[in-house]
C-alpha cells in the first residue's frame, strides 16, 4: 500500500512504474497462491478437528445434554460450578497431580541414572545402550498386559516372591495407593526408553574436557555428575521432565487397560473421568467441562514448555 | 541416511503389510449382512458365533456377523451416538438396565411388530422376562440372555474340609458361618467369600429385601425423580461383608472385568470356597473344574424372608435405521436364537436360563439336570419368586451412571469408610443426575 | 599371609571397578528388560501351569502363538495398525513439511499470525475434543473405518513446528541459486528443501508412526468391527473377551505385537538417535 502511494505523491509516473507494480501484484498474488496451496490442507484439517470441536465443547459445557447427546438447556456456569464443588471431581485432580508429579520426577530421575551409566567406555556398552532405550518400543496395551500379570493377585510374579519369602500378598488392584502405584511404575517404565534416549543424546554433547578437570581435582564420580552433568544439561532435564508431564495427564490407555478409574476414583485420572462421563455415563455436558478445565491445564504446560524451549534454543 | 536406506525400510514395511494381509482371509458377501452387536465373551462368546455359523449354513439370504463391543456399560453410548450411521448395527445386545432408555430413543423398531406379522407363538417365551422387555403391552425387544444372580460354593472343597454345605435359601449369617469355617479349617490358604464390586449385587440385595430403589414405583407409574441407595438392606448387606471382611473370610478382586476373571480364576482354582455372581457362570465354572459345584438362592437378610431378584442379562433389539430386508433379517436370527433346542444349548453351555418353555422337553436340558443338579437352582428360584415392583426391574435412565457410582461406593465400603456415609454419597450423585437428565430431556 | 594373595595392584582395582561398573550396567538392565522377559518367558508356558503359580515348567511351547494366530484376529490387528500408521506417518511427512515450507519461504499476508495458529494446536489435547470429533467423523461417514483414524491426524502442529526449524537451518545461498535457475516454489520444496532435511523427515516420520501406532482412545471410540480395530484396541479387545484368564496366549499376542517393534527399533536406533538429536536438541 505505502509503496503504491510513494511513486504518486512524488508525481514520478511512467511506463516503469506500471510494470513494476504489475509484476510485484503478480509475485504477490502467486506467493498468496502457493501458501494457500501448502498451507490450505493443514488449515483445513486443523479447522475442522481442533478448532471448531474446541468452541463445539466450550459450547456444549454451558448446557445440560439430553439422551442423544444435544445440549438443549443452557446453565451458564453451573456445570463448572458443581465439578469443583464435586469431591469426588477434586479426587480426580489430586490423583491426576499426585500422577504426572511422580511419574515425571521418577522417570528423570531413572533416565538420568540410566543415561550416565551408559556415557562410560566400556566394551559392549552399545549393548546396554540399545537395552536401555527398548522401551521406546513397547505401545501401551502391551505394557499393560505385561504389568497386569506381574500385579496379578494370584498368579502374579510379585504375589509369588512374597509368598516365597513368607511376606504378606499386596492386593496392587483393590488397595488405592498400590492401584496408583501400580500405573505409575508401568507409565514411568514406558517412558523410559525415550527419556533415556533424549538424556543420553544430551550428556554426549556436555565438553569432556569439563570432567578430565574434575578428574584431575580428584572429586568422586558422583559429585561430577550433581556439579556438573546435571547443571549442563539441566534445560534438557527440564524438557523431558515437562514432556512427560503433558503426556501423563493425558494417560488413558494404561488407567482403561488396569484399573478402570479404580478402586475408589484412586487412577480415574482427567482423561478417564472424560471418557466415563461421556461415553459410558452419556452425560455429555459434565464431560464437555471436564474437557475444558483439561484444556486449560494443559495449555500452561505447553506454554511453560516453549517458554524452556526458547531457553534451550539460545542455550 | 541414504535415500536407498529408506525405499528399503519402506519396502520391508510393504512387503510385511502385504504378507500379513495375506494371512487375513476376505470373504465376498453377496449375502444380506446382519450386523450383530453383542457384549459375550468366554463360553458365550463362543457358543453365539456357533449359532450364527449355523444359522448362516441354514439359509442363504442372509449372514449374520456378530461383532464383540466390550462391556455392557460401554455399549449403550455406542448404539445411541452410531444410530443413522453406516457403523451401526442391525441387530444389537443391550443390557437389561439400558431398556427404558433404549426405549425413550425409538433407535429400534420394536419386536411386536415382527410378532404380529408373524403371529410368532409369545406363549412359549418365559413371562417373567418377557414383561421385562415390553411397554405398554408392546414387546420392545427380544429377552434373550436372562440370569438370575446366585451363589456358588465349591461342594467337593467343603465335604474335603468336613463342611456342611449352606442351606439352598440361605441368610447373611448362614454364608457367614460357612465362609469363617473354610477359611479356620483350611489353615487360612483358602478364602471363604468374595462379593464383587459391582452394583448389581448391591441393586439385588435392596430387591431380596423388598426396596425399591427408584420412587414411583421404581419407574413403573411415572418417570422416577430420585433414588435410595442409602438404606436399610443396602446397608445390611454392606455390613454383612464387613463383617466378612473383618474375620479375614473375605477376598476382594475388586471391580471390572478383569475383577470378574480373578475371582473366577481363584474359585477354579480351589483358593476360593464361596462367589456371588451371575447364574450365568455355571457353564464356565462346569467347564473348567472337576470339583462338584454348588448352587443356592441369593442370599437374604437374616429376620427378612427372601423377596426373590429381579433377572439380570440382556434383549436383543432390532435397529429401525436398516432397510426393511435387513431388519427382517434380524428378526430370523432372533426367531432362531428363541428355538427350544437352541435355547437349551445357550442354558447348558453359559447358565443363561432357556426361555423357551419347550426347551425343558429337550434331552440337552435334562442331561444337564442329571450332570449338574445345581443348574436347576437358578430357574427355581425364579419360579418361586412373586413378582411386585421391588424385585422386577428398575425403569429409569442413566442406571449406567448409577452403576458406575454405586461400584465406587462399594470400593470404598471394601476399603473401610463408612457405610451409610459411602451409600449417601452414590445417591446424592445419582439424584443430581437424575434431576438434570429430566430436565434436559423435558421429562 | 602376602603369600595367599598378591597385593592389589593398581590394575587389580580397575578390574574389581570394572565388575561394579558392569555390575550395576546389568542391574540397571535387568530393571529395564525384566517385564519384557516375564512376559515373552510366560508366553511359552502352557497357561494350566501359569494359574497354578508354576514359573517354569517342563513343557515349554509354542501352543500359545499357535493359538492366538489361528483363533484370534491378532494379525489382523496387526495389518490394520500398520496400514493406518503408514499411511498417517506419509501424510504428516507431506502437509507438516508442506506447511513448515509456506511458513519459512512464503512471504505472504497473516504469516505471523497463522504461525501462532499453528502452534496454539499444541496447547489444545485431542482428549478433550473427542465428544465433537465423534459427531464430526459420524456425519462424514468414516466410522468404522481406517480414514476415522487417519484423517483427523494429517497434520500436526508439532511436525509443522520441528520441520519449521530444519528448513530455517538451510543455507540462505540455496534459495538465491535456485531463484536464479528460476525454481518453483513446488521445484524448490521437492528437489531441495526435502531431501535437504532427510534426517529431520526420518525423525517426523517414527514419531508420527509411533504415534498412530499408540493410539488408544480414538480408535476405541470409532471403530467397531475385528476388520478395522487397530492392534492396540485388539489387545484390549482379546484381554476382555478371555474370562479364562489364558494367560499364555494374551502374553503370546503381546509378544506378537512388541516383537516387531523392537526388531526395527534396534536396526534403526542409530538413524532414530541422530534424528533426535537433531530434531529436539537444536
Amino acid at each position: 500500500m505505502e509503496q503504491q502511494s510513494v511513486p504518486s505523491k512524488t508525481g514520478v509516473v511512467g511506463a516503469g512504474h506500471h510494470s513494476v507494480s504489475s509484476r510485484l501484484s503478480k509475485a504477490w498474488v502467486r506467493e498468496h497462491m502457493a501458501a494457500l496451496l501448502f498451507l490450505g490442507p493443514s488449515l483445513l484439517v486443523l479447522g475442522i478437528f481442533v478448532f471448531y470441536p474446541m468452541l463445539k465443547t466450550l459450547y456444549l459445557s454451558f448446557f445440560l445434554t439430553n439422551d442423544a447427546g444435544e445440549g438443549t438447556v443452557f446453565i451458564g456456569l453451573t456445570n463448572y460450578i458443581s465439578l469443583l464443588k464435586n469431591p469426588s471431581y477434586i479426587a480426580s485432580l489430586v490423583a491426576t497431580l499426585t500422577y504426572v508429579i511422580l511419574v515425571s520426577a521418577i522417570t528423570v530421575v531413572l533416565g538420568l541414572v540410566l543415561a550416565v551409566a551408559a556415557n562410560q567406555h566400556l566394551k559392549g556398552i552399545k549393548i546396554f545402550r540399545t537395552l536401555f532405550s527398548s522401551t521406546m518400543g513397547v505401545s501401551v496395551s502391551v505394557a499393560a498386559i505385561f504389568w497386569l500379570f506381574v500385579f496379578n493377585p494370584s498368579v502374579g510374579i510379585l504375589t509369588q516372591l512374597s509368598n516365597a519369602l513368607h511376606l504378606p500378598v499386596l492386593n496392587w488392584m483393590t488397595d488405592p495407593k498400590l492401584a496408583m502405584a501400580a500405573i505409575v511404575i508401568t507409565t514411568v517404565w514406558m517412558h523410559l526408553g525415550f527419556t533415556f534416549l533424549i538424556l543420553f543424546g544430551s550428556l554426549q554433547q556436555v565438553p569432556s574436557s569439563l570432567y578430565e578437570a574434575a578428574e584431575i581435582a580428584g572429586t568422586s564420580k558422583w559429585y561430577q555428575v550433581l556439579h556438573i552433568t546435571v547443571p549442563m544439561i539441566s534445560p534438557t532435564l527440564f524438557f523431558v521432565m515437562i514432556v512427560t508431564l503433558i503426556d501423563a495427564f493425558k494417560s488413558f490407555g494404561l488407567i482403561d487397560l488396569m484399573t478402570a478409574g479404580g478402586p475408589n476414583n484412586a487412577t480415574n485420572l482427567l482423561v478417564y473421568r472424560i471418557y466415563q462421563d461421556a461415553f459410558l455415563n452419556g452425560n455429555y455436558g459434565q464431560a464437555s467441562t471436564e474437557s475444558i478445565i483439561l484444556t486449560v491445564i494443559i495449555a500452561v504446560m505447553t506454554l511453560l514448555q516453549f517458554k524452556l524451549l526458547e531457553k534451550r534454543v539460545n542455550y | 541416511m541414504k535415500r536407498s536406506k529408506i525405499f528399503g525400510m519402506l519396502a520391508l514395511l510393504l512387503m510385511f503389510s502385504v504378507g500379513l494381509a495375506g494371512c487375513v482371509k476376505t470373504k465376498a458377501a453377496s449375502k444380506t449382512k446382519i450386523v450383530f452387536w453383542n457384549e459375550m465373551t468366554g463360553p458365550a462368546e463362543v457358543q453365539l458365533d456357533k449359532f450364527a455359523k449355523q444359522f448362516n449354513a441354514s439359509q442363504s439370504k442372509y449372514e449374520v456377523v456378530p461383532e464383540y463391543e466390550g462391556s455392557y456399560n460401554g455399549v449403550v453410548q455406542k448404539i445411541i451416538q452410531t444410530h443413522g450411521s453406516g457403523a451401526s448395527p442391525a441387530l444389537f445386545q443391550s443390557f437389561d438396565i439400558s431398556t427404558t432408555q433404549l426405549g425413550n430413543l425409538k433407535l429400534a423398531t420394536p419386536v411386536q411388530k415382527f410378532i404380529d406379522r408373524d403371529n410368532y407363538d409369545m406363549s412359549k417365551i418365559m413371562p417373567v422376562a418377557k414383561k421385562f422387555y415390553s411397554k405398554n403391552g408392546q414387546q420392545l425387544s427380544m429377552p434373550f440372555n436372562t440370569s438370575q444372580p446366585v451363589l456358588y460354593y465349591n461342594a467337593s472343597l467343603l465335604k474335603r474340609l468336613g463342611i456342611k454345605n449352606p442351606p439352598k435359601d440361605p441368610s447373611y449369617s448362614d454364608i457367614t458361618r460357612v465362609a469363617t469355617q473354610i477359611i479356620q479349617k483350611s489353615h487360612g490358604k483358602i478364602k471363604g467369600l468374595s462379593v464383587e464390586e459391582y452394583a448389581w449385587l448391591l441393586e439385588e440385595f435392596m430387591a431380596n429385601q423388598k426396596e425399591e430403589f427408584a420412587n414411583h414405583d421404581n419407574g413403573r407409574s411415572s418417570t422416577p425423580t430420585a433414588v435410595k441407595i442409602d438404606t436399610p438392606a443396602a446397608r445390611t448387606a454392606m455390613q454383612w461383608v464387613r463383617d466378612n471382611i473383618k474375620k479375614g473370610n473375605f477376598m476382594n478382586y475388586g471391580s471390572g472385568s478383569n475383577a470378574a476373571a480373578n475371582e473366577m480364576a481363584a474359585f477354579l482354582s480351589g483358593k476360593l470356597g464361596i462367589f456371588l455372581q451371575s447364574s450365568a457362570d455355571i457353564g464356565q465354572i462346569t467347564a473348567g473344574t472337576k470339583d462338584k459345584l454348588g448352587v443356592t438362592f441369593y442370599p437374604h437378610a437374616d429376620g427378612h424372608k427372601a423377596n426373590g431378584v429381579a433377572i439380570g442379562g440382556a434383549s436383543l433389539w432390532i435397529s429401525n435405521d436398516k432397510p426393511k430386508n435387513v431388519q427382517n433379517g434380524a428378526w430370523e436370527f432372533t426367531k432362531f436364537l428363541m428355538k427350544p433346542e437352541n435355547q437349551a444349548k445357550w442354558q447348558e453351555q453359559t447358565g443363561y436360563m432357556a426361555l423357551n418353555k419347550e426347551s425343558q422337553k429337550t434331552d440337552t436340558l435334562k442331561n444337564l439336570y442329571k450332570k449338574v443338579p445345581a443348574a436347576k437352582v437358578p430357574s427355581e428360584q425364579l419360579a418361586r419368586t412373586v413378582p411386585n415392583d421391588a424385585n422386577s426391574g428398575i425403569l429409569l435412565e442413566g442406571l449406567v451412571q448409577e452403576r458406575v457410582l454405586t461400584q465406587t461406593a462399594m470400593q470404598q465400603i471394601y476399603g473401610g469408610s463408612n457405610i451409610s456415609d459411602s451409600l449417601k454419597t452414590a445417591e446424592d450423585g445419582m439424584n443430581t443426575f437424575i434431576k438434570n437428565n429430566n430436565k434436559a430431556n423435558g421429562y | 599371609m602376602e603369600l595367599m594373595g598378591p597385593i592389589p595392584t593398581k590394575s587389580r582395582l580397575e578390574a574389581y571397578a570394572k565388575v561394579a561398573k558392569y555390575g550395576f550396567l546389568i542391574f540397571l538392565m535387568l530393571i529395564v528388560v525384566s517385564p519384557f522377559i516375564l512376559g515373552i518367558w510366560t508366553s511359552f508356558l502352557p497357561t494350566a501351569d501359569i494359574a497354578k503359580g508354576a514359573l517354569f515348567s517342563s513343557h515349554m511351547t509354542f501352543q500359545n502363538y499357535v493359538d492366538a494366530v489361528t483363533t484370534t484376529p491378532i494379525l489382523r490387528y496387526l495389518f490394520n495398525s500398520l496400514v493406518i500408521s503408514t499411511i498417517t506417518m506419509l501424510a504428516q511427512l507431506l502437509f507438516c513439511s508442506m506447511a513448515a515450507y509456506a511458513f519459512v519461504f512464503l512471504r505472504f499476508k497473516g504469516r505471523k499470525v497463522l504461525f501462532y495458529v499453528f502452534l496454539s494446536t499444541m496447547m489444545l489435547p485431542f482428549e478433550a475434543q473427542v465428544i465433537p470429533n465423534f459427531t464430526t467423523v459420524r456425519q462424514m461417514g468414516l466410522l468404522d473405518h481406517y480414514a476415522v483414524m487417519i484423517v483427523p491426524f494429517l497434520t500436526t502442529a508439532f511436525g509443522t513446528f520441528m520441520l519449521r526449524q530444519a528448513f530455517m537451518q538451510m543455507p540462505n545461498e540455496l534459495k538465491e541459486a535456485s531463484d536464479i535457475e528460476g525454481l518453483s516454489h513446488l521445484q524448490y520444496y521437492w528437489h531441495v528443501a526435502l531431501p535437504y532435511c532427510r534426517i529431520s523427515l526420518l525423525t517426523l516420520a517414527a514419531y508420527s508412526f509411533l504415534g498412530s501406532w499408540n493410539q488408544y482412545l480414538w480408535p476405541m471410540l470409532t471403530t467397531f468391527s475385528d476388520k478395522f480395530r487397530p492392534v492396540q484396541d485388539g489387545l484390549k479387545q482379546l484381554q476382555s473377551q478371555e474370562t479364562f484368564n489364558n494367560w499364555g496366549m494374551i502374553q503370546a499376542s503381546a509378544a506378537i505385537v512388541v516383537i516387531p517393534t523392537l526388531i526395527v527399533l534396534f536396526i534403526g536406533q542409530h538413524y532414530f538417535k541422530a534424528g533426535l538429536n537433531e530434531g529436539s536438541v537444536k
